[in-house]
């Protein structure tokens, strides 16, 4: 049933810059959340694994503590980077975004109180050291846990925002806004879709944790990266079964518009899915030949671009869901010019900063490209 | 009513407060703790104070746990707690201001990458380059106040903005300043209060003596200008702002009196640290942290409390709705609403017809969309509990409705919607408070003005109740009996013979006894 009459009106404020720049904004940042969500979460998830897999218990440990001390900086890049698409999606969806988040209100306002207590988790966490390893892990799992919680109300949220001829009947069934979207078919595969990611671009964060130690312990980062490097294959392998699924799951009209409908949809998905595939390839053959620099900087590359068409089929997909209620010509357009010019200068100069922060505190030194010459890594393959 | 209004049990009001208050308590330590960070290593390094310098690397942490975490995620929380509540509010704060909140993230962004790197430098950097993160850090957290400061006073005072809708003129508001020194005093405080904590667990009593007396540096000056600043501050609070916490029903004088009188006690207890500086226990310096909270809590309680009955002044209620008519508003201005509707304007609502036996229904759902954001039926600011002081039956609540806006110089938005939904509303507030005592029980005069004039009127010769009135108690009783004939904006309240000339006896002992001039505010 349609109800376009509940879709909110919009308030009387003109848009502060062309619809574009936010559009563009929104895309970028969600990216850089998700790139942020999938390093802090699948190291996480990886990490666990590691630690409780049989086998080498002293490395599994080491792997755990490595990645353990790094979550308590991964959550704030995630939670920071989070924030701007969060303020974007509301400049141009507010009115789906708002009652969405209203009718599913105390799952919404649970993020809340999960996120702080997986943040607490993160750095009890990466306070225990060697015999409170045991501890830790049950720790970690417990924020690994609530951060899944948080990734499904998402999707809850973010489905039901786009879904609003389910809008008034959960709303008015239930005000006090216990609902969530169980009914949408497209819920639980796009979840999933998103942790396998999740996994798979925590895979390539091990690899970077293997690249820092390539030079200082060989044989350790030899096994980081054998390890991670599986794990963002198997994990990719296992994307391309969620990623079907997710398609079919998907209206008949949607799925089309991948399939063909839409040009730049279907190119984007063919990007994804061929980029996915050879980056499971490139990758086998980087761990074969123990080649460090391919597995951590062409591998990562390709997968960039897989995420950022993806974050572009997205926004695609969520455009065609709200076709019939959402018409970016209702924008008045008034651009501040007194204040927008303002914040492109501070962003430039903020990143400027940003990176200078990171150089001074030597993050970019020790993992000089010299040392990851391929001839080292296809010398020690030869070896073993 | 544009929005689902989600329905909390004890009250949407109180969750925003609970959220907001423990946020800005972690936030101004954010603010102040920064600078606190980095002019303490100064001076350790400079005394050779290794000590002092062990102690604020644990401070660091303790720093980090409470701002980057608690801090970071409670102000999303805000985000998303407002735009649960009020989010025609949020999206007006979004569109005018999008490039404000923007450049504000740009420097969260900065301050939380320079906290971490600041922690953890601790052991890698040397001690110019560290200090280098620090200041970079509490730059960054005081311009991230100086953009929010601009918004929230906006609210409150939005000066020309009104008008022009311009981004600097809303921003650049007659309270942007003394609010920014305000808060950044507090800012300085907090720095020392949160210090007392971690010092507190000091076992080495000549070190915590140093901390504390160095807290104490921090929290007694700032909290002795912080009085001159507040003054300042209120100044700036335009007349009209200001009435609708004055009056018969004072809420924010009750918090005013309230903040002033823990910010003493928070003085006095920074004072008393000076005593036995290395002999102070946690329980103590968590007393201190809890009145501060207590003082800080009650301040930001009084902001809110003078922004009613608006949200955005004199631009939007409270209940969402828009003071004037303007295009774009989506037709809920008051008057639209007034001429439309509720049941036709509002798109969330269940039933749009009005009939003879869904009243109550309708009641309920206009309650929701035009109450809910501020009260409840019977918790936080519960409709039950003034219905049962004012003993109104449904007739009397009809009747006041059409005159929220004057009640407690103008705490409350106007009824907006048509007479035939009031009605629909005083037929569901009547369920609520269902046994009123009746005019006959009441003979009382007194008792009769606090039930039905106090909301309005003040004991005082200056008062219309003295000016307009007939002194004869004959004549005075005979004109209460058609209240709108007297004045148009009167409810027609339909007073029995014996309450009304209850009600003149005592106004005239009470004109005798206060003589003329003289101004007393009635009873809550």
């Amino acid at each position: 049933m349609m109800q376009p009459d509940l879709i909110p009106a919009l308030d009387p404020n003109p848009l502060p810059a062309p619809y574009w720049v936010f559009k563009l904004l929104l895309v970028v940042t969600f990216f850089l959340h998700i790139v942020a969500m999938n390093f802090m979460l699948g190291g996480a998830v990886l990490a666990l694994v590691s630690k409780w897999r049989s086998g080498d218990r002293e490395n599994g440990n080491r792997v755990f503590f490595d990645v353990a001390r790094k979550l308590p900086s991964l959550l704030p890049a995630t939670i920071t980077l989070g924030i701007a698409p969060l303020l974007f999606v509301q400049v141009l969806y507010g009115q789906f975004f708002y009652t969405s988040s209203i009718i599913i209100a105390w799952p919404w306002f649970l993020v809340l109180v999960f996120l702080t207590l997986a943040y607490y988790g993160f750095y009890l966490a990466s306070f225990q050291s060697g015999q409170h390893a045991g501890k830790a892990g049950g720790v970690m799992l417990s924020s690994v846990i609530l951060i899944f919680l948080i990734g499904f109300v998402y999707s809850n949220n973010l489905t039901l925002s786009q879904s609003p001829s389910r809008w008034g009947g959960k709303y008015f069934a239930d005000p006090a806004g216990w609902n969530l979207n169980l009914s949408e078919p497209t819920l639980i595969p796009r979840f999933l879709h998103f942790m396998v990611a999740a996994v798979a671009v925590g895979g390539l964060f091990l690899i970077f944790v293997a690249l820092a130690n390539w030079k200082r312990d060989r044989e350790y980062a030899r096994r980081v990266l054998q390890f991670g490097g599986k794990a963002f294959m198997y994990a990719t392998i296992a994307q391309l079964v969620v990623g079907v699924v997710f398609l079919v799951s998907l209206p008949r009209d949607m799925r089309m518009l991948y399939m063909g409908d839409n040009s730049l949809a279907t190119i984007l998905l063919l990007v994804g899915v061929a980029g996915g595939i050879g980056a499971i390839f490139l990758m086998s053959d980087a761990l074969r030949k123990e080649n460090v620099r391919v597995a951590a900087f062409y591998v990562p590359g390709i997968i960039g671009v897989v995420i950022l068409s993806m974050s572009v089929m997205r926004d695609i997909l969520r455009d065609a869901y709200l076709k019939p209620y959402f018409h970016p010509e209702q924008f008045v357009v008034k651009t501040q010019w007194s204040v927008f010019p303002l914040f492109l200068v501070l962003f430039l100069a903020g990143v400027i900063l940003w990176l200078v922060m990171l150089k001074r505190y030597g993050l970019f030194s020790g993992t000089k490209a010299a040392d990851t010459l391929p001839s080292a890594g296809s010398q020690a393959a030869k070896r073993s | 009513m544009n929005y689902p209004a989600w329905d909390v049990a004890f009250g949407a009001g109180l969750l925003i407060a609970l959220v907001a208050i423990l946020h800005v308590f972690v936030s101004h330590f954010a603010v102040g703790g920064g600078l606190f960070l980095v002019l303490t290593e100064q001076k350790a390094r400079r005394n050779n104070d290794l000590a002092l310098l062990n102690w604020l690397k644990s401070h660091t942490r303790f720093f980090v746990l409470v701002t980057v975490v608690f801090g970071a995620v409670s102000g999303v929380g805000i985000w998303f707690t407002i735009g649960l509540i009020g989010p025609v509010a949020t999206s007006n704060l979004i569109h005018a201001y999008v490039w404000g909140w923007a450049i504000e993230w740009v420097f969260f962004f900065i301050e939380i990458t320079a906290a971490l790197l600041y922690l953890y430098g601790w052991e890698k950097l040397d001690a110019r380059l560290h200090e280098w993160y620090g200041w970079i850090y509490f730059i960054a957290a005081f311009a991230s106040m100086v953009v929010i400061n601009g918004i929230i006073t906006f609210m409150l005072t939005p000066g020309n903005w009104v008008k022009n809708h311009q981004f600097w003129t809303g921003f650049f508001n007659p309270t942007s300043f003394p609010s920014l020194f305000l808060r950044f005093d507090i800012a300085l405080a907090l720095a020392g209060i949160y210090a007392l904590i971690t010092a507190s667990v000091q076992k080495d009593a000549a070190l915590k003596a140093r901390i504390v007396r160095w807290s104490a540096l921090w929290i007694v000056p700032s909290l002795a200008v912080l009085p001159a600043l507040g003054w300042w501050y209120i100044r700036k609070i335009p007349a009209e702002v200001w009435a609708s916490a004055r009056g018969p029903m004072p809420t924010g004088t009750h918090y005013a009196v309230l903040a002033a009188v823990l910010l003493a006690v928070t003085f006095a207890l920074a004072l008393l640290t000076l005593v036995r500086p290395g002999r102070i226990p946690l329980a103590f310096s968590l007393l201190v942290a809890l009145v501060a909270l207590g003082a800080m809590g009650s301040f930001e309680f009084v902001r809110e409390a003078i922004r009613k009955p608006y949200v955005i002044g004199n631009y939007l209620y409270a209940n969402s709705l828009y003071a004037t008519q303007m295009p774009g508003d989506g037709g809920f201005g008051v008057d639209e609403v007034n001429n439309a509707g509720i049941l036709q304007t509002g798109k969330w609502i269940n039933n749009r017809e009005l009939t003879k036996d869904n009243q109550v229904t309708v009641g309920r759902d206009v309650f929701r969309v035009e109450c809910q954001s501020c009260h409840t039926t019977n918790s936080y600011r519960g409709v039950k509990s003034y219905l049962k002081l004012r003993q109104w039956d449904q007739n009397k609540i009809q009747a006041m409705l059409g005159g929220l806006e004057f009640m407690h110089n103008g705490v409350m938005p106007p009824f907006a919607g048509t007479d035939s939904e009031r009605n629909a509303l005083a037929a569901f507030l009547g369920t609520i408070q269902p046994n009123p005592a009746g005019a006959a029980a009441v003979a009382d005069g007194k008792t009769v003005f606090e039930r039905n004039c106090v909301m309005c009127h003040q004991v005082s010769t200056a008062d219309p109740f003295y000016t307009k009135l007939p002194k004869d108690p004959n004549a005075a009783s005979e004109a209460l009996k058609d209240l709108p004939s007297l004045f148009p904006l009167m409810p027609d309240l339909k007073l029995s013979d014996q309450e009304r000339t209850a009600l003149v006896q005592w106004m005239n002992t009470q004109r005798s006894a206060k003589g003329p001039g003289t101004a007393t505010q009635g009873g809550n």
